[in-house]
């Protein structure tokens, strides 16, 4: 990559951006008095033109392809944020330095960022021009015919009983009907011809796929802007409006404020999920379901609605998602003195997803106790350990830890809610202790009792509103139309010559395609000739535009060869 | 619902047909290598084989009809309009195409030299006939080749019929409709550019590739988990899956270019006996320069289109279109190393091998996808089924 600029001359058969000379750049002329050496502009000129070179282009799409490499290898921010906890903890040395480089969370990155836009910059930089340069060519007839057709890549050859002028009208026609753009020999032109172009559409295709890339990426970016992003976990019989009160996290783009929400509200009625009980897949979900009510804003009518994993719900252009479930174990605690200081639904996380073994804490400041707690829902004793045997509540267990004492929670420092602070705490004897629905524990020394009375399920729900959704999808859509455009179709130009010869008329015809990406001008190439050579006088009268039939014998003989295939 | 445990069965005996079929199909690809009919262009009457050897020689995989491969050579690139003007006697810049050009769409031009007369340019013959003329190990390739794609296609529908689903909801059914799709996009390059000089290399691959398949990550038949249960699983994965199997014929066609364009620099060098081995028998370096491109840009929109309804998919499943999960990520580099294989091969200093690099480096992107992010890097695609 020693020289850089090359104004680069490729011709046919190019890759996606066919043959690009890019970078002309219209540099403002900057006032200072223009040295010799090194004028502003030329240096200006000269950056112009590295950046938008197609050398340019090549090595900042390695490079972006490059640095994704560690978005997928190290754990991210924005999709595992526990994932970036635990390396930290598993390399305390090695991750402070990742996290500077903004490894943990390379697709926010300052340097991924520039990749992407320089790389945009060199594609505008390409592009537009180009776009000029095509507009221009639209409005340019087609170049004059050469006059040695039989050097063209493809050439072809046929006698024709009309004469030169008349010839060269009935192949127009011939080539009008295929919808070429054709240019005609004019009066002062010794000899008669016709030159023809089509597949302008190729170029077009090639701009539409790249400016329509820009779309997407400006789709992206008015997502980040104006959309958010929440969640919310809902046990059986919950409900919440749509409020950043009520969310477990939200995640609002720049220019999203709480008051943009929709204010709709959702209740969950109940949630069922089922499991393959036989086969290879014994033990894998089946299906989930969540029963939902929702009404679109305060006051208005509830719907039900059956929320499932690939079928969310949609109101007012927000949408709501299944995204996770659990078991949620329902206790009752009593203080020292037998009255009732926690009587809930208490969420527990599955530790294991695959059997749905769970774990979670209960925290009664009221009675000073704490526990840790495993909910196994289908329990089975292997060696002495409680584990779970299927993800369905087929024998659920609880096994608690109890803890008496501080909890710790007055202190103002935030708590997680499925962590408990034991530092303040004293273990209470004869843990763990098992439970199965309705029993009791009497904890020792009549510090009171937890009974466990039965269980719920709860649904993680993700609730979004991306309005650059829709317009990345079209962007999307257009790319991939003009990708097939510039692939599809070529840009081709055939001539046709005709010389007096005998009474009638010697055509030649050459053809030459200037991009054929996929291949096939030859054949087409084929096609074409013989249907020129057939098309003497009989044939000009079906064109209407252009032919003036001049005699009424038949020009040909010659059977067109494509009929010359036998399909043996 | 459940299992056709019936139908299960039929799939997996026809798979294993198929596969020996293939297996027996790359020897008879093999056998015309070694014990094939001699091919014209080898012969001295090629004349301007002379300094392109490995074109002139291999363009001859068409056996009598040089006009064969000619559909590959004689393509329409300026850079290649030598060839098609052999004619007028003047070989190619770089061989490309060479030999084979002459007789083939573009040579009429110069039959018709000096004359006016009527000389249009002839059609090729069909692919049968060709096929026919190549000789019988060729026929029996071609003919194996085609009855192992028929119980392959039979596997993959009945497999599909046995689960209620399209058949490629887990690793081992991807591969396996993969290679169906390999499988059938060689045949039809096969047909279409008469390339069955490539046929021992690409099946080759596939029967590697399914052999692994069915002993590594066999997965018996068995239903899908609720993310899975989507009509999207038929068009992303499908997109997915006949781009993977369009990217793998290319990725063996670039190996297939590095070692011909190596053997043709050392040739140029005085290296090696031009003519020679196993290698002067494939096309020449133009040609599968050519043939993997337009392999390329055939899997190139798909793998787009694949990616946008897996967007899609991702935004009825998951809430977003875009998470950049490790394999979405890969993905997408996949995408832009093989958009940067398409820039190369319109960058001065880019062509040839290092754009090949490139294409192959795309397809070990992919490779990588499908059998280390997917099976090992805990993401949202973690659905292999595999282990």
């Amino acid at each position: 990559m020693a020289d850089v600029h090359t104004p680069r001359s490729t011709s046919a058969g190019t890759g996606a951006t066919g043959s690009v000379t890019r970078g002309t750049a219209p540099e403002p002329p900057h006032g200072g008095p223009a040295q010799p050496p090194v004028p502003p502009a030329g240096w200006l000129r000269w950056g112009w033109r590295q950046l938008t070179s197609m050398r340019t282009a090549l090595v900042l799409l390695f490079l972006l392809a490059l640095g994704s490499v560690p978005g997928s290898v190290l754990p991210q921010q924005g999709s595992n944020p526990s994932g970036v906890q635990q390396y930290f903890t598993a390399h305390p040395a090695l991750a402070p330095w990742l996290n500077r480089l903004g490894l943990f969370n390379v697709f926010a990155a300052p340097w991924f960022a520039a990749i992407y836009l320089l790389l945009f910059t060199s594609l505008v930089g390409c592009v537009v021009p180009r776009t000029f340069r095509l507009a221009g060519a639209a409005r340019t007839p087609p170049p004059r015919a050469p006059r040695n057709l039989r050097r063209l890549p493809h050439s072809a050859s046929y006698e024709s009983a009309l004469p030169p002028a008349a010839a060269i009208e009935a192949a127009a026609a011939v080539l009008g009907r295929q919808r070429f753009r054709l240019r005609r020999s004019g009066a002062g032109d010794p000899t008669s011809w016709v030159s023809a172009e089509k597949g302008y559409l190729r170029e077009a295709g090639n701009l539409l796929f790249h400016l329509a890339l820009l779309g997407v990426l400006v789709s992206i970016a008015v997502g980040g802007l104006f959309g958010y992003k929440a969640n919310k976990l809902l046990v059986e019989g919950q409900g919440f409006s749509d409020t950043t009160a009520a969310l477990d996290e939200f995640h609002p783009g720049r220019l999203v404020s709480g008051s943009d929400l929709a204010p709709f509200s959702l209740t969950l009625k109940s949630f069922s999920a089922s499991y393959f009980t036989s086969g290879e897949s014994r033990g894998q979900p089946s299906s989930f379901d969540a029963h939902i009510t929702y009404s679109a804003s305060p006051g208005a009518p509830s719907h039900p609605y059956d929320l499932r994993i690939n079928r969310p719900l949609s109101v007012d252009s927000t949408k709501v998602y299944l995204l996770g479930h659990g078991y949620a174990p329902v206790f009752t605690v009593t203080d020292a003195r037998g009255r009732v200081s926690y009587e809930q639904a208490t969420p527990f996380i599955p530790a294991n997803t695959g059997t749905m073994l769970s774990e979670g804490v209960v925290k009664d400041p009221n009675a000073s106790l704490g526990f840790m707690g495993v909910f196994v829902p289908t329990a089975v004793m292997v060696g002495g350990t409680l584990e779970s045997a299927f993800p369905a509540p087929d024998a659920p267990v609880v096994s608690l830890i109890g803890y008496s004492g501080n909890l710790g929670m007055n202190s103002g420092v935030p708590q997680s809610v499925y962590q408990l602070d034991t530092n303040g705490m004293t273990k209470i004897a004869g843990s763990p202790h098992l439970l199965l629905p309705g029993q009791t524990w009497r904890l020792p020394g009549g510090r009171g009792s937890i009974t466990f009375t039965g269980y719920r399920q709860w649904v993680t729900l993700a609730i979004t509103y991306d309005p650059g959704q829709v317009p990345a999808l079209v962007c999307g859509m257009l790319a991939l139309g003009g990708l097939l455009l510039s692939f599809m179709v070529r840009r081709r130009r055939v001539f046709v010559r005709a010389a007096a010869s005998g009474a009638g008329s010697a055509v030649t015809v050459g053809g030459l395609a200037r991009t054929d990406a996929s291949g096939g001008f030859e054949d087409e190439f084929a096609s074409l000739a013989a249907e020129l050579a057939t098309a003497g006088p009989a044939g000009g009268s079906a064109g209407g535009a252009a032919g003036r039939p001049a005699g009424g014998s038949a020009g040909e003989k010659l059977e067109p060869s494509n009929q010359s295939e036998t399909g043996a | 619902m459940s299992v056709n445990q019936a139908l299960a069965q039929v799939s997996g005996d026809f798979m294993i047909a198929a596969l020996i079929v293939y297996s027996l199909a790359v020897l008879a690809f093999a056998g015309d290598f070694a014990f094939g009919r001699p091919r014209r262009a080898a012969r001295p009457a090629a004349g301007n084989a002379a300094g392109t050897t490995a074109a002139g020689t291999l363009a001859a995989a068409a056996g009598d009809q040089a006009a064969e491969l000619a559909a590959v050579g004689a393509a329409p690139a300026a850079a290649a309009a030598g060839a098609g003007m052999t004619a007028d006697g003047a070989a190619g810049p770089d061989g490309a195409g060479g030999a084979c050009g002459a007789a083939g769409a573009a040579g009429a031009a110069g039959n018709g030299a000096g004359g006016s007369g009527t000389v249009l340019p002839e059609r090729r013959e069909s692919a049968l006939r060709a096929i026919w003329e190549a000789g019988p190990w060729v026929r029996a390739a071609v003919t194996l080749n085609a009855v192992g794609i028929l119980a392959h296609v039979v596997a993959v529908v009945t497999r599909g019929l046995a689960v209620h689903r399209a058949p490629w909801g887990n690793m081992y059914e991807f591969v396996t409709a993969l290679t169906c799709v390999a499988a059938i996009f060689f045949g039809y390059v096969m047909l279409r550019y008469r390339a069955w000089a490539l046929g021992v290399f690409v099946m080759g691959a596939v029967v590697i590739a399914l052999g692994l398949a069915e002993t590594v990550i066999y997965t018996a038949a068995g239903p899908l988990v609720p993310a899975l249960q989507s009509y999207w699983l038929s068009i992303h994965v499908t997109a997915m899956t006949l781009a993977t199997g369009v990217f793998f014929v290319a990725a063996v066609l670039g190996i297939m270019y590095l070692a011909a364009e190596r053997y043709r620099a050392r040739v140029a060098a005085g290296k090696a006996q031009p003519g020679n081995g196993l290698i002067a028998r494939i096309p020449s370096p133009a040609q599968l320069d050519k043939l993997t491109y337009r392999t390329v840009i055939f899997g190139f929109p798909v793998w787009t289109f694949g990616v946008i309804a897996g967007a899609i998919w991702a935004d009825q499943a998951w809430g977003r279109y875009w998470g950049w999960d490790p394999v979405e990520t890969w993905a997408f580099i996949t995408w832009v190393v093989y958009a940067a294989y398409l820039h190369a091969r319109a960058t001065a200093g880019w062509r040839g091998r290092r754009a090949h690099y490139i294409q192959l480096l795309g397809f070990a992107s992919l490779t990588f996808n499908m059998l280390v992010v997917q099976v090992f890097i805990t993401g949202m695609h973690s659905y292999a089924g595999v282990g």
